[in-house]
């Protein structure tokens, strides 16, 4: 992993101990790896509101997410949200349920991951973004090559097209 | 002392290790958490007695949901069976009796859980 790679992370949970104690982790998990900038907030609607702003490459979203205000939005619904903002966004749903349905919902919908809150939840979370990271890393990486190629090819185009040109327009020139 | 399900007497009902660990023993991480933990768990208490008042059992499902959460970050794993079934028995929404004994279990302990926090707290200061 390369330690000048900048993630931007947003952290969608109700539960203000855990946001804390899992943006810590995080933070501490990959400080040697790679620049991590994460926002929390306790609401996907709340996360909606930045997202088009901030375009973070990894959303975590919790599945249960109306404890504190019965009309928020679930996780799911909050999926698909920025799955429509952005297709590309990795997102990876929580849940205290190890519940299939729930499971099979949020590949369903387009999850990057899923993970249960059971007592390993921080250790499987960061295994979850170190793979989710290193194919980001991959992506801008093939993304590059293609744009050098593209660059490459546009160059040899242009110059065969300007030795056609000199062809037709000078054909002494060649002699 | 209180015991467990299992009748084993429990000296400590919070355990700092996996806190501490985790933060890699950065104290400010781990006061800031400790902080937010001794401000959330009388709130969601509150809401939880608040709901069994009113015989709301989504509500009181809801908070014993999130309450699983904020008190695994503190280790306190033998409120996890209580909140548990509190939770199936909020969805269920039967035997409010249950209920409000669980929920007194649940404050037992968790007043616990703010004295050791409080404590421990005094370390990271």
């Amino acid at each position: 992993m390369n330690k000048k790679t900048k993630i931007k992370i947003f952290l969608v949970d109700d539960n203000k101990v855990f946001t804390l104690a899992l943006k810590a982790d995080i933070e501490v998990a990959f400080k040697d790896m790679c620049v991590v900038n994460i926002q929390s907030f306790e609401t996907g609607e709340a996360c909606m509101k930045k997202f088009q702003e901030e375009k973070p490459q990894i959303v975590i979203l919790d599945y249960h997410l109306n404890s504190n205000n019965p009309a928020a939005a679930d996780g799911i619904k909050v999926l698909e949200m920025i799955k429509r903002a952005s297709p590309d966004t990795n997102v990876i749903i929580l849940t205290s349920e190890d519940s299939v349905e729930i499971a099979l919902k949020s590949f369903h919908h387009r999850a990057s991951d899923y993970v249960v809150k059971s007592e390993t939840k921080f250790k499987k979370i960061n295994y979850s973004l170190f793979n989710l990271i290193k194919i980001t890393e991959a992506e801008g990486e093939a993304r590059a090559y293609k744009n050098v190629n593209l660059i490459l090819l546009a160059f040899l185009a242009l110059m065969i097209g300007a030795a056609i040109a000199i062809m037709i327009i000078k054909p002494s020139f060649f002699k | 002392m209180i015991t467990d399900r299992n009748g084993k007497a429990i000296e400590h009902v919070c355990n700092f290790n996996y806190l501490t660990e985790m933060m890699g023993g950065k104290k400010h991480l781990i006061k800031g958490i400790m902080d937010a933990f001794l401000v959330q768990i009388p709130d969601e208490l509150k809401s939880i007695n608040d709901a069994l008042g009113k015989v709301n059992f989504a509500s009181v499902k809801n908070f014993a949901h999130t309450m699983k959460s904020s008190v695994s970050v503190m280790g306190v794993s033998i409120l996890t069976p209580v909140l548990k079934e509190m939770e199936s028995m909020a969805l269920a929404a039967t035997d409010i009796e249950k209920l409000y004994e669980l929920n007194q279990e649940l404050t037992l302990i968790c007043h616990l859980a703010i004295e050791e926090v409080e404590k421990e707290k005094e370390k990271y200061v």
